[in-house]
């Protein structure tokens, strides 16, 4: 049990490091620990589950710090907590943030953590139902993706026209890489480094992401030579856990989103934050976000620990990344003797591999939040020195952080790229710009082109096969593949699921119209 | 406790120690080329001839796993601590694509001698339409599928056709979509390596709900023939294509089959030095040990299942079995095939004809 309770400790302590550290997360955090960690497997492989599930956990809440504090998420899962968490942090109210997205992340965490091991033995009769049974299938992700799509409405700022422009770059980002049909390069410009993995959009999302976050706050904050706050109180840490408290059902929607998000394959974790704040920002209909609204922090962070918990039931399960860190837990479960497939019962009628894996991902969330809760005034001192002095330190670290996400490719290609995008982002930022509504439409657009090809191709709606689509376009459609289109079971008006998301994507687009432009924020 | 606290530190100093040997992987950890390189590495160190040398995995994702290998090519080759690990997917890119890379420049340490099976769902007549995962990998099963559903007969450009009309094959799915696709029914049809097979299809076929369609069978280095897969006996594509039709394949679209599913499967995974490497020798004996210390064999078959070891020279000699089954109606036939029927950017490369 020492054993146990010692790789919990360290888990969470590299965990809360890597996640505090802009850009870094649980992803990267993963990686550069393999060796380490397949070489401790000789010792006891259990204690690399419990290891693992402790930086999983803990990366997700310490990641908060950076994104509050900075103005830079620590990871994609910190991204949507800034754009509220910032400006309270300018505002002398750093702690009071801080303590509501901790409370909120490890509530979440517990809850849905626990739900998630609970679950865990129903899981597979419900990912493997068919779409017609109320299952999810292709045709579903597809319909999902597109209501987290009109979300945009809701993340937009004032600037509505300049927002769908952002929206739309994000989505010729999202389609630079390898076209999924001919496997032929699309929008490289010849750069090899621009086809990505293979694996969907060929930009990667750290780059991306820091560039168009981390620097341009790092950089505006340095011109402006802000001291950018007051020291937290032990007041201020109070009345976060009371407003998280007193928020529960906003968090727990938050959380419920999250879960969602992380439970179904195939959909990729960051979507799950923004549609959490875009759910935020849609039940306050009479309220301002982007400016420092305390309810912008606690929507976004119900969702992301209950997303990385939930994501471990199809990684788990059927060896079915539900995150892009999953990914790295996978590969590192394998080599470590813990195959995960689409028939884990080996793996699940191991016991003690379930025991280190709850009690690794249960205690870690609990650990963090209490050791974040009290170190809150601590560490939030960051916010009172001179910037100067840890300007260099963090920029050191994104651009680490960015060089290391690209394993021993492209390392120099990911820091060429992080230039690019920081350009981007302070043209972004200065001209009002989204991008948030970037980030979304970078996130969905690769997903939502093969989720269309492959919804088009396999079934119909009331009859009328959607391969007949392809015909428009000059294609050949063979009878064959007309008759498997109208095979039974194809009608997505017969998918209770289809269906009913897709009557949720029209309220949410026409309710997101209506309130559109309400962040103050670029 | 104490013995905890020796391996974490051993653990450490072994992890910032300089390797003696790199595997270079062109994948990211967790994905499939990576996992068995993984799992290789550390069986290949245990090997004598290894002398207690270390292996550290370098990772190098990137361009559809053409960047790894191309940067090895370049210039990482040259050093010899280095040894490339490629799949299948390396061998059909080479065919069909303009990469960098060259098997004419290296030497074969060893590889595995595998196979890819194709499973479909019970009941379903693919005369009568079938769906299947699409992707670059997976031309062989599309030339397979066509030639299956049209019987003997017909010309390059008639079975284009054929494809056309009674395929539906799906673009856009990754890996595990893929099988999460096939599982609920979605998709018709779906390939697997070996060990995903294991892994991924048979839980299904023990379920009752799909069943094995056909394998591209064995590379024997001796006749240059593929034949059948002693872990799926009577599947071998020529076996179900004569049980169906009556007679054997044939034709410039099966030769284009052949090439390129060998091209895939014979070294599906392998190992490579450059040409000249000083290391060589001592690496495939390494390989050879490994390959015959049952400890080892044990694992990797518990992984993978029962396939060969093709080690020393044999190695190089499967290389020159490829090369002689590229000729230019079976290149030809391949890039139409892949340009017309499955909308591939392919191309036609003269060059390896004349290699």
């Amino acid at each position: 049990m020492i054993t146990y309770i010692l790789a919990l400790l360290a888990g969470t302590a590299y965990g809360l490091m890597v996640g505090i550290v802009p850009a870094a997360g649980a992803t990267t955090g993963l990686v550069a620990l393999f060796p380490a960690m397949v070489l401790l497997q000789s010792v006891d492989p259990y204690l690399v589950v419990v290891f693992v599930m402790a930086i999983v956990a803990s990366s997700t809440t310490g990641d908060t710090f950076a994104s509050v504090l900075l103005g830079i998420p620590g990871a994609n899962s910190s991204a949507a907590t800034m754009v509220d968490g910032f400006p309270l942090a300018q505002q002398g109210k750093a702690g009071y943030a801080l303590s509501a997205a901790i409370t909120t992340s490890t509530l979440n965490g517990l809850i849905f953590g626990a739900l998630t091991f609970f679950l865990l033995p129903y899981y597979k009769d419900f990912i493997t139902l068919a779409p017609i049974d109320g299952g999810v299938g292709q045709a579903e992700l597809f319909a999902f993706c597109i209501m987290a799509f009109v979300t945009v409405g809701f993340i937009s700022n004032k600037f509505w026209l300049r927002s769908s422009v952002a929206l739309a770059v994000g989505i010729f980002i999202s389609l630079i890489g390898v076209d999924p049909v001919s496997a032929a390069p699309r929008f490289t410009f010849g750069w090899e480094f621009l086809e990505g993995d293979g694996s969907g959009g060929g930009v990667p999302m750290i780059p991306l992401m820091a560039g168009l976050f981390a620097m341009p706050e790092m950089i505006t904050t340095l011109q402006t030579k802000l001291l950018t706050a007051k020291p937290a109180s032990n007041g201020q840490v109070i009345d976060g856990i009371k407003v998280s408290l007193k928020e529960w059902k906003l968090s727990l929607r938050g959380g419920f989103i999250g879960a969602v998000v992380g439970f179904l394959p195939g959909i990729g974790g960051s979507i799950s934050d923004w549609l959490a704040y875009g759910q935020t920002v849609a039940s306050n209909p009479n309220e301002k976000f982007g400016n420092g609204n305390i309810k912008g922090v606690i929507g976004p962070e119900g969702s992301n620990n209950a997303q990385k918990a939930t994501s471990m039931i199809p990684t788990v399960l059927f060896g079915i990344p539900g995150a892009p860190f999953a990914v790295i837990i996978i590969g590192l479960f394998g080599a470590v003797g813990f195959d995960l497939s689409l028939d884990s019962t080996g793996v699940l009628a191991d016991r003690e591999f379930f025991t280190a894996m709850t009690f690794g991902f249960l205690a870690a969330t609990l650990l963090t939040g209490i050791v974040c809760l009290l170190l809150i005034k601590q560490i939030a001192k960051i916010v009172s020195v001179p910037y100067m002095y840890y300007f260099p330190i963090v920029v050191a670290l994104i651009v680490w952080a960015t060089y290391t996400s690209g394993f021993d490719t492209y390392g120099i290609e990911n820091v060429i790229l992080l230039v690019f995008f920081t350009l981007l982002g302070l043209i972004m930022k200065k001209y009002h710009f989204s991008r948030p509504a970037l980030m979304i439409g970078f996130i969905l657009g690769s997903k939502i082109e093969g989720l269309s090809l492959q919804t088009m191709q396999l079934f119909n709606i009331g009859g009328y096969p959607l391969l007949k689509l392809k015909e428009l376009f000059g294609y050949h459609v063979g009878s064959r593949q007309l008759d498997l289109a109208l095979q039974p079971g194809r009608d997505l008006l017969s998918h209770p699921t289809f269906v009913g998301i897709a009557v949720l994507t029209i309220i949410i687009f026409l309710w997101g119209w209506r309130n559109k432009g309400k962040i103050d924020y670029a | 406790m104490r013995k905890v606290l020796l391996g974490i530190i051993a653990a450490l100093l072994t992890t910032t120690a300089v390797a003696d040997i790199t595997f270079m992987v062109p994948q990211k950890p967790g994905q499939g080329t990576s996992a068995w390189a993984e799992i290789v590495a550390k069986e290949f160190q245990k090997a004598p001839a290894m002398k207690g040398e270390k292996i550290i995995i370098s990772y190098n994702p990137g361009a559809r796993d053409m960047a790894g290998f191309n940067k090895f090519h370049k210039t990482e080759r040259f050093k010899d601590d280095v040894v490339m690990v490629s799949h299948g997917g390396n061998g059909i890119s080479y065919v069909q694509e303009n990469v960098k890379y060259d098997y004419n420049e290296y030497s074969s340490v060893c590889h595995q001698n595998l196979n890819i099976i194709v499973a479909k769902h019970k009941g379903v007549d693919e005369n009568d339409g079938i769906s299947h995962v699409a992707g670059s990998g997976m031309v062989p099963e599309g030339i397979a599928i066509a030639l299956m559903i049209g019987g003997p007969g017909w010309t390059t450009e008639e079975y284009i056709i054929i494809f056309k009309e009674h395929v539906t094959w799906i673009n856009g799915l990754s890996g595990s979509e893929r099988h999460l696709a096939f599982t609920r029914g979605e998709v018709l049809a779906t390939r697997a390596n070996p060990a995903q097979y294991k892994s991924k299809v048979q839980p299904l076929i023990d379920e009752g709900k799909v069943e094995t369609w056909m394998h591209h069978g064995v590379l024997n280095i001796e006749t240059g023939k593929s034949e059948d897969d002693i872990n799926y006996p009577g599947y071998r594509f020529e076996d179900v294509y004569e049980a169906k039709w009556g007679q054997a394949p044939s034709g410039d679209l099966y030769d284009a089959y052949t090439m390129i599913h060998t091209w895939r499967d014979s070294i599906q995974k392998a190992l490579w030095v450059n040409k000249g490497n000083p290391n060589t020798d001592r690496l495939r004996l390494a390989c050879k040990q490994m390959s015959m210390n049952p400890e080892s064999v044990a694992i990797l078959e518990k992984k993978i299942g029962k396939y060969s070891w093709v080690t020393g020279t044999d190695g190089d000699k499967t290389v020159e079995i490829l090369k002689g089954m590229i000729t230019e109606p079976a290149l030809k036939a391949l890039v139409k095939f892949n340009t017309e029927a499955l909308g591939l950017a392919s191309v036609y490369k003269e060059d390896l004809i004349t290699k």
